[in-house]
């Protein structure tokens, strides 16, 4: 796998989800609502004898919007449902990939994330990656 | 000189099939008969040495590659002989190799509901153990 590859069709996947912002890695600034492809959080190499499989953890990040706005709850809930055409999980796992094998969203965490000085409600998505090695 | 040898650099082949790309993990157990030979008069048991016998097993990520994944490779030889090629240092000239005839007595998919789909095999030896290291 190729890392950059990876973060580029993750975005590009994300892309399809209509009225978001995504970025392939981490920028300088964001304006809500934007995905942001995070760096691996693990990388682990030889899944199987002669690199036949690498394993990645990947976060991406959606910042939605006021953590104060009803309507940001209502986005929120659609973007981290397991169904429906605004799911996370639903898009990245129908994905086609050539970057990689296979790939799972695990899980989602929500956190508010503080950009200027207002509180910004955000989502941490974790996808378990899987490709070949060489 | 010794050195540790990294497992990750194994080569299993079944036949002609190289496999090693979809295997984490295997296993080539070999051992022998014992017979007990203690006569009238002994204070110990006697043993003396049989036939020797050996199982395989091994297991990975399954992968759905038309012909040369695992299930492809593997499962059409349920109950049938074929020869193991197993190299635990990688391929290179003098280095270990065990080549002998197998019978697979088994094989196993695996499908958590929270990870990859995994499988497994598991084999009897039959017959002799060339040893002989590679000459490639």
């Amino acid at each position: 796998m190729n890392l950059a590859s990876v973060m580029d069709a993750i975005s590009a996947r994300l892309d399809t989800i209509a009225g978001l912002r995504c970025f392939a890695y981490p920028p300088g600034s964001v304006v809500p609502p934007a995905a942001v492809v995070g760096y691996p959080t693990t990388y682990g190499y030889d899944e199987t004898y002669g690199r036949g499989v690498d394993r990645m953890s990947l976060p991406v990040v959606l910042v939605i919007g006021k953590v104060s706005d009803r309507s940001v709850r209502d986005q929120m809930a659609a973007y981290v449902s397991g169904s429906g055409t605004g799911s996370v999980k639903t898009v990245i796992e129908g994905g086609t990939y050539t970057a990689f094998d296979v790939v799972r969203v695990t899980g989602v965490e929500l956190d508010t994330y503080t950009i200027g000085a207002t509180d910004y409600l955000a989502a941490i998505f974790d996808l378990d990656i899987l490709g070949k090695g060489a | 000189m010794m050195a540790l040898i990294h497992s990750k650099n194994t080569i299993i082949k079944l036949g002609s099939v190289d496999l090693s790309t979809y295997v984490k993990s295997s296993e080539f157990a070999r051992k022998a008969d014992v017979h007990d030979v203690t006569t009238y008069g002994k204070a110990d048991h006697v043993y003396s040495g049989g036939l020797g016998d050996g199982t395989f097993k091994m297991d990975g990520v399954y992968d759905s590659t038309a012909t040369t994944g695992p299930r492809a490779a593997i499962e059409p030889l349920i109950g049938t002989e074929v020869v193991l090629t197993r190299q635990p240092e990688g391929t290179g000239s003098g280095k270990a190799q065990d080549v002998v005839d197998i019978i697979v007595t088994g094989y196993t998919e695996s499908s958590p509901v929270a990870d990859y789909v995994t499988w497994s095999m598991d084999a009897q030896l039959s017959d002799a153990v060339n040893s002989t290291a590679q000459s490639v």
